[in-house]
């Protein structure tokens, strides 16, 4: 309820951004994902190790991990 | 100078023909490729009543091309392979002071797993849309998933929902079956589904909020523990929230995650990952980061084996299903050129039962604690 709280506070506060305001938001350090690669590699590793995942879209083939 | 603006001019008119954070056709093709070495810290010798106390080492190299096709479409794919070598836990038991010991396997378990992931994308002016199959197979587990996704864009092109289903089938044929009792063929299956809302809030700041639910049935009981009886069914959900941040004073970016995770396992947890990075000039970038993680224990969880109660009665001594916490610091450094990207960075994680919001009576003695580096390479043409 408290992060429900959160979001719309977040979202009340959305301003109009012009296309050509949007540079900042197209630098490669603003991306949701800015290293792919690397982020498969560690959600595997805690998805093995912890007992939570999900949460980052469709998920991919599992492993037999230990 | 000019460089310099003809980089900006190019960089805002990029910006200007992009929807929020829909995936959009990439206007070039990306090769990455990484090498990873996972080291798990030995277990202290005095909590090891059998067995080896070296725990995990993996070596991990991955590619992945990302390239486009025609005016429409992408194609991506992505394969890792990954060798592994080391012991893990086989059981819990008592020792003479009353708290779990372990019984480990010996040091000879070496494998490899291989996978491969292949996806394609199409793109249409407010949408795009990716069907995707992957594999991964090992010596004694194959999983086949599918995945099917969808990105829409509002008209303002500020706000950005998405779709996202997947199935996965998995066989496990667990080694050495009828030297040690395990079962010799099994099955699982997974169907989740998930979906986003992506929101511009201002031209230095973006929020994501996700939501995703997994149900799980099959054999979800780990066949290499001397005793390990898990329920069939599982289902699992979890909300997440994915803040970025530019500070134009600082030219630098924050990172700001978190998760909640619940299941009907008993279990919940919280995730926080928070980044901070930072440009060094044009072509540098430091990425110190941290990331606190914490569980319930399942309701199932023994802190030892017990041998006494009903073979189908669930429990299960596996530390991951026990209450803990974990803390995970690490440093990347990027050097970027115009058609590379090198990134070298380490993380180091460490688990205790004190980090835990729900802690567990004893604290487990296989709680992990690992040291991972990578080295990444991405060539753009």
């Amino acid at each position: 309820m408290r992060l429900l709280f959160l979001v719309l506070v977040l979202l009340g506060g959305c301003e109009t951004v012009q296309p050509w305001e949007r540079g900042t938001l197209a630098r490669p350090e603003m991306q949701l994902d800015s290293d792919p690669l690397e982020t498969t590699l560690m959600e595997q590793v805690y998805e093995s190790k912890e007992a939570a995942s999900g949460g980052n879209g469709a998920a991919g083939a599992g492993c037999g991990c230990n | 100078m000019k460089h310099k603006s003809s980089t900006v001019a190019a960089l805002t008119g990029a910006a200007m023909s992009l929807p929020a954070f829909a995936a959009t056709q990439p206007a070039e093709s990306t090769i990455s490729v990484s090498l990873s070495q996972y080291h798990e810290a030995d277990i202290p010798s005095d909590k090891v009543v059998v067995g080896s106390n070296e725990r995990y080492d993996i070596e991990v190299g991955k590619f992945k091309l990302v390239t486009p096709i025609g005016a429409d479409w992408s194609l991506t794919v992505d394969t890792t392979r990954e060798t592994m070598s080391g012991a893990s836990p086989w059981g819990t038991l008592y020792g003479t002071t009353g708290e779990p010991n372990l019984i480990m396997s010996g040091a000879t378990i070496s494998e490899s797993r291989t996978s491969l992931a292949i996806s394609s994308t199409r793109y249409t002016d407010k949408a795009s849309y990716t069907l995707g199959v992957s594999k991964s197979e090992e010596n004694d587990y194959k999983a086949t998933s599918y995945q099917v996704s969808g990105e829409w864009d509002r008209e303002d092109k500020l706000s950005t929902f998405a779709l996202a289903f997947s199935y996965s089938s998995d066989e496990l044929s667990p080694t050495d079956a009828v030297l040690y009792g395990r079962v010799p063929e099994a099955n699982q299956r997974s169907r989740s589904i998930s979906g986003s809302w992506t929101q511009v809030l201002n031209k230095n700041a973006v929020l994501q909020s996700g939501i995703s639910l997994t149900k799980k049935d099959g054999y979800l009981s780990d066949p290499y523990k001397l005793l390990d009886v898990r329920p069939d069914e599982k289902t699992q959900w979890a909300v997440s929230l994915r803040y970025r941040h530019f500070y134009d004073n600082r030219n630098a970016a924050l990172h700001l995650d978190y998760r909640y995770y619940d299941d009907d396992w008993g279990i919940d947890s919280h995730t926080i990952d928070l980044s901070w990075h930072q440009n060094l000039g044009v072509r540098f970038q430091l990425v110190p980061r941290i990331r606190i993680y914490s569980q319930a224990e399942a309701s199932f969880f023994e802190a030892a084996d017990d041998y006494s109660l009903p073979r189908d009665q669930p429990q299960s001594s596996d530390y991951r299903l026990s209450g803990y916490g974990a803390l995970s610091v690490g440093l990347k450094a990027i050097y970027k050129l115009p058609a590379w990207t090198v990134s070298l960075s380490v993380d180091q994680y460490r688990s205790d039962e004190r980090f835990g919001h729900n802690k567990s009576q004893y604290e487990h003695p296989a709680l992990l604690d690992f040291t991972l580096t990578n080295l990444g390479l991405e060539y753009r043409f």
